[in-house]
Formats: C-alpha cells, structure tokens, sequence
C-alpha cells in the first residue's frame, strides 16, 4: 500500500510537503467530501438567489427555507428509470459522464486551501497535491473534460446533442487559449507555477491589483469554459433543448450536472489562487492556520455568487459574437498583457 | 513501477493499433486520443510532468479535438467511403518503408536499448521535468532550435490565414435554386432579420431576370437586406 501511493504520488508531488501515506489518504478523503458538499450548497444559492433577482421567493417547499431542495432534486434524478436513445452508442454513452465528473474532481485536488499545518504532529498540506505544473495540470483536465461533453453529444445520436458539442469543441478550444494567455501573466509575475508558491508570492499584493486585466480575461474566459450565461451557447436551451446532455436522463443527467457546478466552484476556487491571495486575509491580518480554509471558501463563495449575478443579469451571445468576441478581442488582450508583464518583470 | 509501465504501455499500443486498424474514423480519432494520453502517463512515470501535461494539453486537448471535430463535420458515418485506394506500387512503398523502420528500430534497441536495461538509468538532479528546467533548456540551451521552431510554426499559421482569407464569405451558388431579391417584409411583423440587424431573405426565383444587385444598408432603421453571411 505504502509502495503504492507513493509511486503514485512521487511524479506529481515534487515540489510540496509528501506527507505518510495514510495521511494522504486522510485529507484526500476530506477533500473530496468537502468539495462535493459544497455542490448542493451552490445549487440551491443559485436557484434561491435566481429566485430573488427575478422577484420571486425561488424554491421554499422542501425543508425550512427550501434548504433540503437539492437533496430532493438529487434523490429524484437517482431513483428516475435509466434510458438512452435508439440511436446512442452505450458504451460512449455511458462514458462521458463519468469523463466530465472525474476531470472536475481531479481538478479539486491541486486547489490549495492552506498551506502546511501541523495535524496531529504531522506536517500537512491542505491541498491533495502541489503540482509543479499547476495550471497546466488544470488544462490537461480541462482537456479531458472537453472529451466528456463531446463523446456526450455524438454518442446521443441525436442532432440537438450534436450541435452541442460541436460548439462546445469550438468555444472550449476558444476560451482555453484567452485563459490560458492570461494566467502567463500571473505564472511570470509569482516566477513560480506551483499553486502553494503563486498563493505565497501574492504576500505583499493580491495580484488582482498589478494583473487587473489578467483577471478580467480569465473571469471572462471562465465563464465561457464553464458554459455558464451569457456563453452557455453549448446548452442553450431556446436553440438546441439542452446542448450535448439532450438525451440524458436521470443518474447521468445528475452526473453532468454536478460536474457543471463542481467546474464553476474549481474555477472560482483557482480565481482565489491566482488572483485574491488563496488563503491569505486582506491588510496582513495573521490568521491561525485553522481559518486558511475557511478563508479560501469564503472567498470562493463570492465569485460563486458572482457567477449567478452574471447568470440573472446578462442575456446569451449570438454564437458568431461568441467567436469572435473570444478570438478578436480576449485573445490579443490577453497576450498583450503577457507582453507587457514580462517586459516590466524583467525591466 | 514496472506494473504502470507495461499497463500504460500496453494501452499506448493498443491506441496505436486501433488508429489504424478501425475503420470509422471517429473511433480512429478517440483511440488516437487514448493513445497520446496513455503516453503523457508513460511521461509521468519518467518524473516528465511538463512534457506529460503538455502532451495531454497540446495533444489531446487541441489536435485531436480539432481532427474529431473535422471527422464529425466531413461525416463518419457507420461505413465510411474510402477516399483513395492505394496503387501497387504505393503499398510496395510502405511494405518498403515499414520495413526500414523495422531495422532501424532493431538496430537503435539492440545497440543501446538492451545495455539499458540492467543500469539505474540517468541521474536525475534536483526539479527535473520541472517548468523551470524545461525552460532552461529551450531558453537558453536551445534558443536557436526553439525559435527556428516557432519561425516555422509561425509562417504555417501566417499561410493558414492568407488560404482562409482567399474565399470570401460564402460563394454565390450555394443555394442553385434561391436568388436574393430585394423584397423586404413589413417592418414590425417580428422577421429574424429585424433581430439580429440584417440578413438576406431568399425566395424561390420568380421569373429569368438577373438577380438583383444586393440593396444597400437602408438608413431608415429597416433591416438592410441581401448581405448574405
């Protein structure tokens, strides 16, 4: 077992703490149920607080408040009757689920929710791992995750699901290169591309401040990888049903589902990393090591809440705005700014 | 280790095989896919992270997408038509051709490879794989073969654009049997061209006129009509 783990851990954990493998287990246990915790959380913030940007109470019935919604919703999508389509391919069908949800939670494990503690005297870091590659890492999932919304629609046999994930290969492929562009900057400014490092390079100055436009290129770029409004073109339910999860239904539905959520929590979480200082507080106030994860979910939750404002305010793009929004003006600002960070880090 | 080599090494091949071996191109283009990702974990396991996250990035997240997405447009359909069927003597060449790799593989394995086998291997120093020493080495050891390099991916991209941009929007015969004429619906009756600010209304052609010349963007505020796009 010992064996196991640690050939498993050695490519990837170079850089960070290597704890005993049975803490590894441990804290990557409580990740992964921290993590997914927070899915219902967002689920019924967005639909409580959809509720109240429209003017409505949003759902009150389940529960005091309406705060057992999501679990209703869940128990409901598991207990439905599984079905595909005539025309799916199973296996394909049955795959790309499962592909969208294991790239979202392998992305969980490099968010770092605090830096090495001592837990029980042994030094811990509060992350799954420290990659020396970190957001490389990201994208090789996102890449993956692109594979589960694309063998998702061609698998459905069926034309709205196709369209849908055509567009999502283009507008995936799009936003990724903006994005991508855009964390450079960051990556140049902390020297380092390790998660833990670019959290502690920010000790003097959230680099939301000297990386503003970074930033804004890949808040934008965000939303358009996490195909939430106003670029939720790949599902855009007025055109195309429901996009490349047309045809699904009930455990797999959810499964899409809950990987779409757990997408925009990762990405709001790597927001925090990049650009708001991880687990750091504002002003240089020293918080016990306890609160770092507190800290990190908290600002986490804003830009969750801000994913939903955007969602309750903004109408979808047309789908060639889209395009060339993505590719005409996201893309040269954010190698522009890439430019002119590595010209003033090195002047 | 040895088990993840020859787990990952085993599905490379098999990835490998069936690129070539399945004959709807859209399972061709997925186990090419599975192919490069069973790679970037071969990668990992030579402590290469960069290189396998590159791999995985720039592999299987843009150039397989791109041919899926090229598979699934041109039609993969159950039983694909062959494009071209090779000639005698082209599959005399790659009987040729294989052959040569044979040997030059058997050569490079049987000289080097098998001395390998029994030794520790290279040494690796402190962040090997890393980012940084990547870097190092494309930055500042290989500054001339990298930049070359990127000359050359320029000037495609840079050849890319100039074929794109020789086809001007879309040609005039794409619909034989629709002519553009200069006919514009009520204003306020809610037509899609109202929406999203103009496109050409095709009807059936009425008589053996000429087509219309496309109308002119109206300054009124009506839709312009004829700006087929």
């Amino acid at each position: 077992m010992t064996h196991l783990v640690e050939v498993l851990a050695t490519p990837l954990a170079v850089v960070g703490y290597a704890e005993p493998w049975w803490m590894a287990i441990a804290k990557s246990l409580v990740i992964f149920a921290v993590g997914l915790q927070l899915v219902p959380l967002v689920l019924l913030m967005e639909r409580k607080l959809l509720g109240r940007f429209q003017n409505r109470f949003g759902p009150n019935r389940v529960g005091p408040f309406g705060l057992l919604t999501p679990i209703a919703d869940i128990v409901k999508l598991l207990t439905k009757e599984g079905f595909r389509p005539r025309t799916s391919i199973g296996w394909l069908f049955a795959l790309a689920p499962v592909l969208s949800i294991m790239s979202a939670v392998a992305v969980l494990a490099i968010l770092p929710f605090g830096n090495v503690q001592d837990i029980f005297g042994t030094p811990t870091g509060l992350y799954g791992i420290d990659v020396s590659i970190g957001p490389l890492f990201v994208f090789a999932f996102g890449a993956i995750a692109f594979y589960g919304i694309m063998l998702g629609g061609w698998s459905s046999g069926s034309k709205y699901s196709f369209l849908g994930s055509m567009r999502a290969a283009a507008q995936l492929i799009s936003y990724e290169a903006a994005q991508g562009m855009a964390l450079i900057g960051v990556i140049i400014t902390a020297q380092s591309m390790s998660l833990t490092e670019i959290v502690e390079a920010q000790a003097g100055m959230w680099y939301v401040v000297p990386q503003i436009f970074a930033f804004l290129i890949f808040m934008v770029a965000s939303f358009a990888e996490t195909n939430r409004p106003p670029f939720d073109l790949v599902e855009a339910d007025a055109e195309l049903v429901g996009g490349y999860m047309t045809e699904y239904g009930g455990g797999r539905f959810a499964t899409y589902f809950f990987a779409e959520y757990l997408n925009i929590i990762v990405i709001s979480g790597l927001t925090v990393t990049f650009f708001l200082g991880g687990w750091m507080l504002p002003f240089g106030i020293d918080a016990p090591g306890w609160v770092d994860p507190l800290v990190v979910i908290g600002k986490l939750m804003v830009f969750v809440f801000f994913f939903i404002w955007i969602r309750a305010t903004l109408p979808r793009l047309r789908y060639d705005q889209l395009m060339s929004f993505g590719w005409k003006v996201l893309l040269p600002l954010a190698t522009l700014n890439t430019l002119v960070t590595a010209i003033v880090v090195t002047v | 280790m040895g088990f993840f080599f020859f787990l990952f090494a085993i599905v490379a091949v098999a990835g490998a095989v069936g690129v070539v071996a399945l004959r709807n191109p859209f399972y061709c283009a997925l186990s090419l896919a599975v192919h490069l990702i069973a790679l970037a974990l071969l990668f990992l396991l030579l402590e290469a992270q960069f290189v396998a996250a590159a791999q995985v990035v720039v592999y299987a997240g843009a150039v397989v997408v791109l041919y899926v997405f090229v598979v699934v447009y041109v039609g993969g359909g159950s039983k694909p038509e062959p494009l071209w069927r090779a000639s005698a003597r082209q599959r005399g060449l790659a009987g040729l051709f294989g052959a040569a790799i044979f040997i030059e593989l058997s050569i490079a394995i049987l000289g080097t490879g098998l001395k390998a086998l029994d030794g520790d291997g290279a040494k690796l120093g402190a962040g090997y794989g890393s980012p940084g020493q990547i870097g190092e080495l494309l930055l500042i050891k290989h500054l001339l073969a990298f930049e070359l390099a990127s000359f050359l991916l320029l000037i495609a991209a840079v050849a890319a654009v100039a074929l794109a941009g020789r086809r001007q929007g879309l040609e005039d015969d794409v619909f034989p049997d629709m002519e553009i004429v200069d006919v514009r619906r009520p204003a306020a009756t809610g037509t899609m061209g109202e929406a999203v600010g103009g496109y050409g209304l095709l009807v059936p052609p009425t008589g053996s006129e000429p087509a219309p010349e496309p109308a002119e963007p109206d300054t009124a505020g009506g839709a312009p009509v004829g700006e087929a796009r």
